[in-house]
């Protein structure tokens, strides 16, 4: 059964280094009753043109490692305790000026090679050859002109992640006066002859530094023409973005308040924002969670179809398997803090190695089964404060024996791309006691 | 998909913004004049500030100074209806009618000098404390607890005592203490809004913390503030009456507190005029932008409950 019909998961070009490789990541919690290790080492790479699922159950630290990529985890109480995030912004493609081209895989965007080796490989860009940013190191202004215009993200709720007092067309705008103001001056054909009347201010308006007074000499006869022109240009833009979501009547729309759309027509805008500037990764924190299902159905295609057509890297966050699976082209399994299990999306589906995996799988309801009682994992999520050296599925795995409390498992690959952190695949040597499928102890 | 017509736009896109935010306008007006007490409110405040903007055309200004009320040493203490006097004198020969006309003015002038400047500084320390929190809040609103640990009238008294007697220490005065409930309410609703995802939302698309300020968190948090601000434009007129009354303003000045206290002596011998419309105008005056205040509160805030 498919809940989005007609997109076939499609092979990710592999030609490129990852659009971003996240290691070892750690981000703690200072609480009351001590240091909360909410995402504790946690390693994965987005392919370029991926959508990586990133599944796991409320409080397993997927929303916190999302965010660490915008730096958006609230410090204090938010540590941030270790750990890089190798992100590889992309420029537009030099051999088709971003038209989309062979070379660049139409996707209109190339990587940068690396500053400090110019493409040779160097430490610094971890052999790549590519420019490369740490997401937890940059300082911030770096990291504002990433945001929106390098990576983007869409929110849960999109009732909540639009300014009530805003109407859409100001907050559209918001993205292009932040990252595209040449562009704007460029489409109003304003500085083509080098030179304008009140330039300066002009330029100041397209980037959002004028102030209120400065405004109202934007608003005189000699300057009103050419403030004209930049603002139209600025509403096409917005107009083109709202139409790519499939906003009927985008002009209209424009004017709206966030109250006056519908909750599918809001996250429609909220798409429409983060992809006007083409970003190479899309960061997508449960974008349907708060929608009805039908509406969730058709927003889930667009994504999609959007990705595909940008071809756009996404980081989808879940914990709806079913979703993730339509959805995905690659399954990270987060739990407790840490990734347990990560392979492409047929593969987890089909041959889940993990017992969380497994268990998380068999305790999705099905329309076709019987009524009666819902499959459940046994126990509860650990407490997070200072974990111990375990296995942090002990306590309620059914397989767990003295080994899995006396280390803790390190992923590893299983087949191929498939790779899971336990010791029932990879038993540490020389170790007695191993677990294993064949010895249920619940 | 839908098609966007080629060519030039059907309006400017100041016009529509324009429009849509005059609608907007409309209908809050719309909501506001359907309940009648806010209506009765809002008619009180038009009659009294009509009354201080025209002034100078219901009673002649006194020369040099206007604020000043003139004396009549002719006719002390003459009842309302005397030739010349409308509304009677007070003990001293001050023309009632004058004192309550550029009383208004004088009413005015205290409570938009004081709102304004005591919204500034509320705003502006509530928002530092709000946005930044950690240490710089907690040192603002221990400060602030100290200010609003006293008592509002025995503080302003306390200040303006010391300050000396003149109209522009009670303006002082009431500033100093009148500002701290704006730091509580605007520091209040600040924590409140920026844990709201578009402000994450906004931060996602590269806005400075600045912009996000401005833009995200200040249009949405200022609604209780206006709503208060609303409430003490009346209630600053009754505490500076009050300070006045006792004599921290200048003698002789054109204002209500003043004019209660040249008349008080004498009610217990019948000459009850000098004191009773001042009385009046204060309590219509507080009246006035309390019902107002609420209506609006209503209005613009519809899940607060009022008391009805």
């Amino acid at each position: 059964m498919s809940l989005v019909g007609g997109i076939e998961p499609k092979a990710a070009p592999q030609a490129r280094a990852a659009i971003a490789s996240v290691r070892d990541l750690r981000v703690h919690f200072r609480s009351k009753v001590g240091v909360v290790h909410a995402v504790d080492g946690v390693s994965f790479d987005i392919g370029d043109g991926e959508t990586l699922g990133l599944v796991g159950e409320t409080g397993c630290g997927k929303s916190v490692t999302a965010r660490s990529f915008l730096d958006l985890v609230p410090r204090p109480p938010g540590i941030k305790a270790g750990g890089a995030i190798m992100f590889r912004p992309h420029q537009a493609c030099a051999a088709c000026d971003g038209a989309g081209c062979a070379v660049c895989f139409d996707s209109g965007r190339a990587p940068e090679s690396c500053h400090s080796c110019g493409g040779d490989g160097c430490e610094r860009c971890g052999h790549t050859g590519q420019h490369t940013v740490d997401l937890m190191s940059i300082s911030g202004s770096e990291m504002q002109s990433i945001r929106g215009n390098r990576i983007a993200m869409i929110f849960q709720d999109p009732g909540k992640a639009l300014n009530p007092a805003m109407q859409i067309r100001d907050q559209v705008a918001e993205v292009f006066f932040q990252h595209r103001t040449a562009d704007l001056l460029d489409d109003a054909g304003l500085f083509a002859d080098g030179s304008e009347p009140g330039g300066s201010l002009l330029r100041r308006k397209a980037g959002l530094r004028t102030r209120r007074a400065e405004d109202v000499i934007l608003s005189l006869p000699p300057f009103r023409s050419r403030r004209g022109r930049l603002m139209k240009a600025v509403e096409t833009r917005i107009a083109d973005a709202l139409a790519e979501t499939q906003i009927p009547n985008p002009r209209k729309v424009m004017d709206r308040y966030p109250h006056e759309l519908s909750g599918g027509m809001r996250q429609r805008v909220m798409i429409a924002q983060a992809l006007a500037c083409d970003p190479d990764l899309l960061i997508a924190d449960e974008p349907t969670t708060a929608l009805d299902v039908t509406v969730q159905a058709r927003i889930l295609q667009l994504i999609r179809e959007l990705q595909q057509r940008h071809k756009t890297s996404v980081l989808y966050i879940s914990h709806d398997l079913s979703l993730v699976r339509e959805v995905c082209d690659r399954v990270a399994v987060m739990y407790a803090g840490r990734i347990v299990e990560a392979a492409p999306t047929t593969s987890i589906f089909s041959d889940p190695h993990h017992p969380y995996t497994q268990g998380l799988l068999a305790a999705v309801p099905a329309a076709s089964h019987e009524r009666g009682r819902l499959v459940a994992i046994a126990g509860n999520v650990p407490e997070l404060i200072d974990p111990p050296d375990a296995c942090r599925f002990t306590g309620r795995c059914p397989f767990e024996t003295s080994a899995c409390l006396a280390n803790e498992p390190q992923p590893a690959a299983v087949n191929g791309a498939h790779e899971v952190a336990c010791f029932i695949h990879h038993p540490l040597p020389g170790a007695d006691d191993a677990p294993s499928f064949d010895r249920r102890v619940r | 998909m839908v098609d966007v017509p080629a060519g030039p736009l059907p309006t400017r896109v100041a016009d529509s913004a324009l429009r849509v935010r005059a609608r907007r306008g409309g209908e809050l007006l719309l909501a506001l004049l359907k309940n009648p007490t806010t209506v009765a409110g809002l008619v009180f405040i038009v009659l009294l500030l009509g009354m201080a903007v025209f002034a100078p055309l219901i009673t002649e200004p006194n020369t040099p100074d206007a604020y000043q009320m003139p004396r009549d040493w002719g006719a002390l203490a003459v009842p309302p209806g005397s030739p010349g006097h409308p509304l009677g004198t007070t003990n001293v020969g001050g023309d009632v009618l004058y004192g309550l006309v550029w009383g208004a003015r004088t009413s005015l002038r205290l409570s938009v000098i004081v709102v304004s400047l005591t919204v500034f500084i509320g705003v502006t320390v509530g928002s530092i404390a709000g946005f930044k929190g950690g240490k710089v809040d907690e040192i603002l609103m221990r400060i602030v607890d100290v200010f609003l640990s006293i008592p509002e009238l025995i503080f302003a008294l306390a200040i303006a005592a010391v300050l000396g007697p003149s109209f522009r220490n009670i303006i002082l005065a009431l500033a100093v203490v009148f500002w701290v409930k704006y730091a509580r309410i605007m520091r209040a609703q600040i924590i409140h809004v920026k844990e709201n995802e578009y402000v994450d939302a906004a931060r996602v698309i590269g806005d400075s913390s600045w912009r996000i300020y401005f833009k995200d968190i200040l249009p949405n948090s200022i609604t209780p503030v206006v709503v208060q601000a609303t409430l003490d434009m009346g209630n600053i007129v009754l505490v500076g009456a009050t300070l006045s009354f006792i004599g921290l303003s200048e003698a002789g000045i054109a204002e209500w507190g003043v004019l209660v206290s040249e008349g008080q002596s004498g009610i217990s011998a019948g000459r009850w005029w000098a004191s009773t419309f001042p009385g009046m105008m204060v309590f219509l005056w507080a009246l006035g932008f309390n019902l107002f205040g609420d209506g609006l509160r209503d209005v613009l805030d519809p899940k607060t409950e009022t008391s009805r």
